[in-house]
Protein backbone atom coordinates (compact mmCIF):
# COMPACT_ATOMS: atom_id res chain seq x y z
CA UNK A 1 0.00 0.00 0.00
CA UNK A 2 0.68 3.61 0.08
CA UNK A 3 2.65 5.06 3.07
CA UNK A 4 2.55 8.29 4.41
CA UNK A 5 2.59 10.65 7.31
CA UNK A 6 1.56 13.64 8.42
CA UNK A 7 2.90 16.91 7.79
CA UNK A 8 4.29 19.25 10.99
CA UNK A 9 1.71 21.26 12.02
CA UNK A 10 3.42 24.39 11.37
CA UNK A 11 3.06 24.04 7.29
CA UNK A 12 -0.47 22.85 7.29
CA UNK A 13 -1.38 25.97 9.06
CA UNK A 14 0.67 28.05 6.44
CA UNK A 15 -1.19 26.10 3.97
CA UNK A 16 -4.84 27.53 5.66
CA UNK A 17 -3.63 30.45 6.85
CA UNK A 18 -6.24 33.43 6.23
CA UNK A 19 -8.95 31.17 5.26
CA UNK A 20 -11.84 30.88 7.59
CA UNK A 21 -13.21 27.65 6.83
CA UNK A 22 -11.84 24.52 5.69
CA UNK A 23 -12.80 20.70 5.16
CA UNK A 24 -10.26 17.66 6.48
CA UNK A 25 -10.77 15.10 4.40
CA UNK A 26 -9.65 11.25 4.93
CA UNK A 27 -8.84 8.42 3.37
CA UNK A 28 -10.12 5.08 4.41
CA UNK A 29 -7.82 3.42 2.02
CA UNK A 30 -3.52 2.83 2.33
CA UNK A 31 -3.73 6.46 4.42
CA UNK A 32 -6.57 4.81 7.42
CA UNK A 33 -3.99 1.46 6.87
CA UNK A 34 -0.97 3.52 7.95
CA UNK A 35 -2.28 5.42 10.72
CA UNK A 36 -1.87 8.69 8.82
CA UNK A 37 -4.90 9.86 7.39
CA UNK A 38 -7.98 7.76 8.41
CA UNK A 39 -11.09 9.04 10.31
CA UNK A 40 -9.46 8.53 13.36
CA UNK A 41 -6.32 11.03 12.20
CA UNK A 42 -9.16 13.50 10.71
CA UNK A 43 -10.55 14.14 13.87
CA UNK A 44 -6.84 14.27 15.68
CA UNK A 45 -5.79 16.65 13.45
CA UNK A 46 -9.41 18.85 13.90
CA UNK A 47 -8.15 19.15 17.34
CA UNK A 48 -4.53 20.06 16.73
CA UNK A 49 -6.20 22.75 14.22
CA UNK A 50 -8.77 24.23 16.58
CA UNK A 51 -6.36 26.18 18.64
CA UNK A 52 -6.86 28.39 15.52
CA UNK A 53 -9.19 31.22 16.31
CA UNK A 54 -12.09 32.16 14.58
CA UNK A 55 -12.06 28.84 11.87
CA UNK A 56 -14.77 26.45 11.53
CA UNK A 57 -13.17 22.78 10.68
CA UNK A 58 -15.12 20.05 9.54
CA UNK A 59 -14.31 16.34 8.76
CA UNK A 60 -15.41 13.91 6.12
CA UNK A 61 -14.00 10.33 5.37
CA UNK A 62 -14.32 8.41 2.10
CA UNK A 63 -13.57 5.12 1.15
CA UNK A 64 -10.91 6.24 -1.39
CA UNK A 65 -9.93 9.49 -2.63
CA UNK A 66 -8.74 8.06 -5.70
CA UNK A 67 -11.98 7.04 -7.05
CA UNK A 68 -14.20 9.52 -8.65
CA UNK A 69 -17.20 7.98 -7.31
CA UNK A 70 -16.01 8.16 -3.84
CA UNK A 71 -14.38 11.98 -4.25
CA UNK A 72 -18.26 13.06 -5.49
CA UNK A 73 -19.60 12.37 -2.15
CA UNK A 74 -17.88 15.81 -1.45
CA UNK A 75 -20.03 17.58 -3.98
CA UNK A 76 -23.19 18.50 -1.54
CA UNK A 77 -20.67 18.97 1.61
CA UNK A 78 -18.42 21.06 -0.20
CA UNK A 79 -20.12 24.74 -0.76
CA UNK A 80 -19.11 27.51 1.86
CA UNK A 81 -15.57 25.69 2.70
CA UNK A 82 -13.04 28.46 1.59
CA UNK A 83 -10.05 25.32 1.62
CA UNK A 84 -9.84 21.70 1.81
CA UNK A 85 -7.08 19.60 3.54
CA UNK A 86 -6.90 16.16 2.10
CA UNK A 87 -5.26 13.48 4.29
CA UNK A 88 -4.76 10.90 1.40
CA UNK A 89 -1.94 10.15 -0.90
CA UNK A 90 -0.52 12.52 -3.72
CA UNK A 91 -3.02 10.45 -5.60
CA UNK A 92 -5.85 11.74 -3.72
CA UNK A 93 -4.87 14.96 -3.57
CA UNK A 94 -4.65 15.17 -6.99
CA UNK A 95 -8.33 13.77 -8.11
CA UNK A 96 -9.74 16.03 -4.95
CA UNK A 97 -8.51 19.13 -6.57
CA UNK A 98 -9.38 17.92 -10.19
CA UNK A 99 -13.09 18.12 -9.22
CA UNK A 100 -13.19 21.18 -7.39
CA UNK A 101 -10.75 23.03 -9.70
CA UNK A 102 -11.68 26.16 -8.19
CA UNK A 103 -11.02 25.39 -4.40
CA UNK A 104 -7.68 25.34 -3.00
CA UNK A 105 -7.03 21.62 -2.30
CA UNK A 106 -3.58 21.03 0.09
CA UNK A 107 -2.02 17.65 1.20
CA UNK A 108 -1.73 17.33 5.12
CA UNK A 109 0.66 14.20 4.30
CA UNK A 110 3.15 13.56 2.78
CA UNK A 111 3.33 10.75 0.54
CA UNK A 112 6.31 8.47 0.78
CA UNK A 113 6.70 5.07 -0.42
CA UNK A 114 4.88 2.09 -1.23
CA UNK A 115 5.46 -0.81 1.57
CA UNK A 116 4.48 -3.32 3.69
CA UNK A 117 3.03 -3.42 7.42
CA UNK A 118 5.66 -4.95 9.15
CA UNK A 119 3.80 -4.00 12.58
CA UNK A 120 1.53 -1.68 13.39
CA UNK A 121 2.98 1.83 12.68
CA UNK A 122 5.56 -0.18 11.27
CA UNK A 123 6.43 0.26 7.47
CA UNK A 124 9.17 -1.01 5.01
CA UNK A 125 9.17 0.69 1.59
CA UNK A 126 9.76 -2.13 -0.87
CA UNK A 127 8.89 -1.35 -4.03
CA UNK A 128 9.32 1.63 -6.07
CA UNK A 129 7.08 1.38 -9.07
CA UNK A 130 10.64 0.98 -11.12
CA UNK A 131 7.67 -0.72 -14.13
CA UNK A 132 10.11 -3.31 -15.18
CA UNK A 133 10.12 -6.03 -12.08
CA UNK A 134 13.07 -7.80 -11.22
CA UNK A 135 11.69 -10.29 -8.55
CA UNK A 136 11.46 -13.34 -10.94
CA UNK A 137 15.87 -13.11 -11.38
CA UNK A 138 15.94 -11.87 -7.56
CA UNK A 139 14.26 -14.27 -5.42
CA UNK A 140 11.60 -12.13 -4.17
CA UNK A 141 13.89 -9.30 -3.15
CA UNK A 142 14.15 -5.87 -4.74
CA UNK A 143 17.34 -4.93 -5.60
CA UNK A 144 15.72 -1.08 -6.92
CA UNK A 145 14.39 -0.34 -3.32
CA UNK A 146 16.32 -2.06 -1.03
CA UNK A 147 19.82 -1.96 -2.25
CA UNK A 148 21.15 1.65 -1.85
CA UNK A 149 22.90 2.10 -5.41
CA UNK A 150 19.55 0.00 -6.80
CA UNK A 151 21.79 -1.61 -8.98
CA UNK A 152 20.75 -4.72 -11.54
CA UNK A 153 24.04 -6.49 -11.39
CA UNK A 154 25.01 -6.88 -8.12
CA UNK A 155 26.71 -6.40 -5.19
CA UNK A 156 28.81 -4.36 -5.52
CA UNK A 157 31.83 -3.91 -4.14
CA UNK A 158 30.57 -2.47 -0.86
CA UNK A 159 29.05 -5.82 0.40
CA UNK A 160 30.44 -6.67 3.85
CA UNK A 161 29.51 -9.50 5.93
CA UNK A 162 26.10 -9.16 4.76
CA UNK A 163 25.65 -5.71 5.73
CA UNK A 164 25.71 -2.59 3.13
CA UNK A 165 28.27 -0.20 2.98
CA UNK A 166 26.44 2.48 2.70
CA UNK A 167 25.25 1.91 6.25
CA UNK A 168 26.49 -0.89 7.95
CA UNK A 169 23.44 -1.56 10.04
CA UNK A 170 21.21 -2.21 7.12
CA UNK A 171 21.42 -5.85 4.83
CA UNK A 172 22.91 -5.84 1.53
CA UNK A 173 20.13 -6.78 -0.57
CA UNK A 174 22.54 -8.62 -3.43
CA UNK A 175 23.64 -10.34 -0.42
CA UNK A 176 20.50 -11.78 0.55
CA UNK A 177 19.64 -11.84 -3.00
CA UNK A 178 22.85 -14.04 -3.69
CA UNK A 179 21.68 -16.34 -0.46
CA UNK A 180 17.92 -16.93 -1.33
CA UNK A 181 18.86 -18.02 -4.56
CA UNK A 182 21.74 -20.02 -3.53
CA UNK A 183 19.08 -21.75 -1.31
CA UNK A 184 16.63 -22.83 -3.94
CA UNK A 185 19.42 -23.63 -6.26
CA UNK A 186 18.57 -20.83 -8.56
CA UNK A 187 22.11 -18.82 -9.28
CA UNK A 188 22.16 -18.95 -12.67
CA UNK A 189 18.92 -16.42 -12.79
CA UNK A 190 21.90 -13.46 -11.86
CA UNK A 191 24.74 -14.92 -13.50
CA UNK A 192 23.78 -12.86 -16.59
CA UNK A 193 24.79 -9.85 -17.04
CA UNK A 194 21.59 -7.55 -16.94
CA UNK A 195 20.78 -4.69 -19.49
CA UNK A 196 20.72 -0.99 -18.27
CA UNK A 197 16.82 -0.53 -16.60
CA UNK A 198 14.69 1.70 -18.73
CA UNK A 199 13.59 3.74 -15.69
CA UNK A 200 10.54 4.06 -17.20
CA UNK A 201 9.14 5.50 -13.97
CA UNK A 202 10.73 8.88 -15.04
CA UNK A 203 8.09 9.77 -16.90
CA UNK A 204 4.12 9.65 -15.45
CA UNK A 205 2.41 6.41 -15.77
CA UNK A 206 -0.66 5.50 -16.81
CA UNK A 207 -2.14 1.79 -16.86
CA UNK A 208 -4.90 0.50 -18.69
CA UNK A 209 -5.02 -3.55 -17.44
CA UNK A 210 -5.29 -6.29 -20.32
CA UNK A 211 -8.98 -6.27 -21.66
CA UNK A 212 -10.22 -2.53 -20.44
CA UNK A 213 -8.66 -0.86 -23.77
CA UNK A 214 -12.03 -0.05 -25.03
CA UNK A 215 -12.99 1.44 -21.88
CA UNK A 216 -9.72 3.73 -22.17
CA UNK A 217 -10.76 7.91 -22.81
CA UNK A 218 -8.46 9.93 -25.40
CA UNK B 1 -22.84 7.50 23.00
CA UNK B 2 -25.55 8.97 21.34
CA UNK B 3 -25.45 8.97 17.59
CA UNK B 4 -28.05 11.09 15.33
CA UNK B 5 -30.64 9.35 13.79
CA UNK B 6 -31.72 12.46 11.73
CA UNK B 7 -28.79 13.06 9.87
CA UNK B 8 -28.97 9.17 9.23
CA UNK B 9 -32.14 9.81 7.67
CA UNK B 10 -30.69 12.61 5.80
CA UNK B 11 -27.95 10.35 4.44
CA UNK B 12 -30.03 7.47 3.52
CA UNK B 13 -32.60 10.09 1.66
CA UNK B 14 -29.79 10.78 -1.09
CA UNK B 15 -29.54 7.11 -1.71
CA UNK B 16 -32.78 6.79 -2.29
CA UNK B 17 -32.14 4.90 -5.11
CA UNK B 18 -30.10 2.65 -3.18
CA UNK B 19 -33.57 1.56 -0.80
CA UNK B 20 -34.64 0.27 -4.36
CA UNK B 21 -32.28 -1.94 -5.16
CA UNK B 22 -31.75 -3.47 -2.23
CA UNK B 23 -35.54 -4.13 -1.81
CA UNK B 24 -35.25 -6.15 -5.47
CA UNK B 25 -32.14 -8.67 -4.16
CA UNK B 26 -33.99 -11.77 -4.88
CA UNK B 27 -30.93 -13.35 -2.83
CA UNK B 28 -30.11 -15.67 -5.44
CA UNK B 29 -26.75 -15.54 -4.07
CA UNK B 30 -25.40 -15.51 -7.56
CA UNK B 31 -23.31 -12.24 -6.65
CA UNK B 32 -21.27 -14.94 -3.75
CA UNK B 33 -19.16 -16.45 -5.97
CA UNK B 34 -17.49 -12.29 -7.35
CA UNK B 35 -16.33 -12.10 -4.37
CA UNK B 36 -13.07 -13.28 -2.85
CA UNK B 37 -13.87 -12.78 0.22
CA UNK B 38 -16.44 -15.30 0.30
CA UNK B 39 -14.97 -17.66 -2.00
CA UNK B 40 -11.95 -17.85 0.48
CA UNK B 41 -13.95 -18.30 3.49
CA UNK B 42 -17.09 -19.93 2.01
CA UNK B 43 -18.77 -17.92 4.91
CA UNK B 44 -22.29 -17.21 4.38
CA UNK B 45 -22.08 -13.70 5.95
CA UNK B 46 -19.84 -12.85 3.85
CA UNK B 47 -21.74 -12.56 0.58
CA UNK B 48 -22.12 -9.54 -0.69
CA UNK B 49 -26.00 -9.31 -0.61
CA UNK B 50 -25.67 -10.48 3.22
CA UNK B 51 -23.69 -7.79 3.64
CA UNK B 52 -25.73 -4.93 2.42
CA UNK B 53 -29.20 -6.11 3.42
CA UNK B 54 -27.49 -6.36 7.24
CA UNK B 55 -26.04 -2.75 7.03
CA UNK B 56 -27.36 -0.63 4.45
CA UNK B 57 -30.45 -2.60 4.22
CA UNK B 58 -30.87 -2.65 8.35
CA UNK B 59 -30.39 1.07 8.28
CA UNK B 60 -33.37 1.45 5.83
CA UNK B 61 -35.21 -0.42 7.41
CA UNK B 62 -35.49 0.60 11.24
CA UNK B 63 -33.23 4.14 11.12
CA UNK B 64 -35.52 5.39 13.52
CA UNK B 65 -34.67 2.69 16.15
CA UNK B 66 -30.75 2.49 15.50
CA UNK B 67 -28.39 2.85 18.43
CA UNK B 68 -24.84 3.05 18.93
CA UNK B 69 -24.37 -0.29 19.52
CA UNK B 70 -26.63 -1.59 16.00
CA UNK B 71 -23.13 0.39 14.09
CA UNK B 72 -20.86 -1.06 16.01
CA UNK B 73 -22.12 -4.52 15.35
CA UNK B 74 -22.12 -3.80 11.08
CA UNK B 75 -18.06 -3.70 12.09
CA UNK B 76 -17.65 -7.28 11.63
CA UNK B 77 -19.32 -7.64 8.48
CA UNK B 78 -19.13 -4.33 7.05
CA UNK B 79 -15.19 -3.97 7.31
CA UNK B 80 -14.21 -7.17 8.79
CA UNK B 81 -15.71 -9.04 5.93
CA UNK B 82 -15.45 -6.64 2.78
CA UNK B 83 -11.82 -5.00 1.59
CA UNK B 84 -14.17 -3.01 -0.39
CA UNK B 85 -12.48 -4.15 -3.76
CA UNK B 86 -15.70 -3.31 -5.68
CA UNK B 87 -15.24 -6.37 -7.30
CA UNK B 88 -18.98 -7.81 -6.48
CA UNK B 89 -21.30 -8.07 -9.55
CA UNK B 90 -25.09 -8.86 -9.53
CA UNK B 91 -26.72 -9.57 -12.60
CA UNK B 92 -29.95 -7.12 -11.48
CA UNK B 93 -27.17 -4.47 -11.76
CA UNK B 94 -27.73 -3.90 -7.75
CA UNK B 95 -24.43 -1.94 -6.80
CA UNK B 96 -23.58 -3.68 -3.85
CA UNK B 97 -20.29 -2.28 -3.16
CA UNK B 98 -21.44 1.42 -3.00
CA UNK B 99 -24.37 0.25 -0.20
CA UNK B 100 -21.46 -1.11 1.66
CA UNK B 101 -19.81 1.67 1.73
CA UNK B 102 -22.71 4.24 2.31
CA UNK B 103 -23.43 1.70 5.33
CA UNK B 104 -19.73 2.48 5.69
CA UNK B 105 -19.96 6.16 5.63
CA UNK B 106 -23.05 6.18 7.99
CA UNK B 107 -21.12 4.35 10.26
CA UNK B 108 -18.00 7.16 10.26
CA UNK B 109 -20.64 10.10 10.66
CA UNK B 110 -21.51 8.95 13.51
CA UNK B 111 -18.31 7.72 15.10
CA UNK B 112 -18.33 4.79 14.61
CA UNK B 113 -14.97 3.65 12.21
CA UNK B 114 -12.41 1.07 11.27
CA UNK B 115 -9.26 1.31 13.54
CA UNK B 116 -6.14 0.08 11.65
CA UNK B 117 -4.14 0.54 14.74
CA UNK B 118 -6.41 -2.66 16.56
CA UNK B 119 -5.77 -4.78 13.31
CA UNK B 120 -5.42 -5.40 9.82
CA UNK B 121 -8.69 -5.40 8.96
CA UNK B 122 -9.55 -2.34 11.11
CA UNK B 123 -11.64 -3.89 13.71
CA UNK B 124 -10.46 -5.34 17.17
CA UNK B 125 -12.41 -9.07 16.58
CA UNK B 126 -12.63 -11.26 13.24
S1 LIG C 1 -6.16 7.95 -2.45
FE1 LIG C 1 -4.06 7.21 -2.09
S2 LIG C 1 -4.08 6.68 0.07
FE2 LIG C 1 -6.23 6.77 -0.56
S3 LIG C 1 -6.74 4.66 -1.19
FE3 LIG C 1 -6.09 5.77 -3.03
S4 LIG C 1 -3.91 5.27 -3.22
FE4 LIG C 1 -4.49 4.79 -1.12
S1 LIG D 1 11.92 -4.50 -9.24
FE1 LIG D 1 11.51 -3.59 -7.26
S2 LIG D 1 10.87 -1.49 -7.76
FE2 LIG D 1 10.74 -2.66 -9.65
S3 LIG D 1 8.56 -3.31 -9.68
FE3 LIG D 1 9.78 -5.00 -8.79
S4 LIG D 1 9.63 -4.65 -6.57
FE4 LIG D 1 9.02 -2.73 -7.56
S1 LIG E 1 26.54 -3.07 -0.46
FE1 LIG E 1 24.84 -4.27 -1.29
S2 LIG E 1 22.98 -3.09 -0.81
FE2 LIG E 1 24.73 -1.72 -0.48
S3 LIG E 1 24.93 -0.64 -2.43
FE3 LIG E 1 26.30 -2.43 -2.57
S4 LIG E 1 25.06 -4.04 -3.50
FE4 LIG E 1 23.66 -2.45 -2.86
S1 LIG F 1 -27.32 -8.78 -4.81
FE1 LIG F 1 -27.93 -9.50 -6.85
S2 LIG F 1 -26.72 -11.36 -7.19
FE2 LIG F 1 -26.61 -10.90 -4.99
S3 LIG F 1 -28.26 -12.11 -4.07
FE3 LIG F 1 -29.14 -10.09 -4.51
S4 LIG F 1 -30.04 -10.26 -6.57
FE4 LIG F 1 -28.67 -12.05 -6.29
S1 LIG G 1 -16.34 -4.99 -2.33
FE1 LIG G 1 -16.57 -6.31 -0.50
S2 LIG G 1 -18.39 -7.55 -0.97
FE2 LIG G 1 -17.70 -6.69 -2.92
S3 LIG G 1 -16.33 -8.24 -3.81
FE3 LIG G 1 -15.02 -6.83 -2.61
S4 LIG G 1 -14.84 -7.75 -0.58
FE4 LIG G 1 -16.60 -8.75 -1.61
Amino acid sequence: MVIARIKPIEEILGFISGKKSVLVVGCAGCTAVCLAGGQREVDSLIVDLKDNKGVIFDGYTMERQCEMEFVAELDHLIDGFQAVLSMACGAGVQFVAERFPGMPVFPALDTVFVGANREVGQYQENCRCCGDCQLAYTGGICPVALCAKGIYNGPCGGSRNGKCEVDEKTACAWCQIYERLKDQGRLDQIMNIKKPMKWKNQTQGTLVQRGYEKFQQD
Amino acid sequence: MNIDTKKIKSMLDRKGRMKIFLSVCASCGACADSCFYYRNSGDPESTPSYKALNSLGIMFRKWKKLDYDDLTAMKKLIWGKCVMCRRCYCPLGIDISSAISWARTICRANGVYEDFSEGPSGIKDK
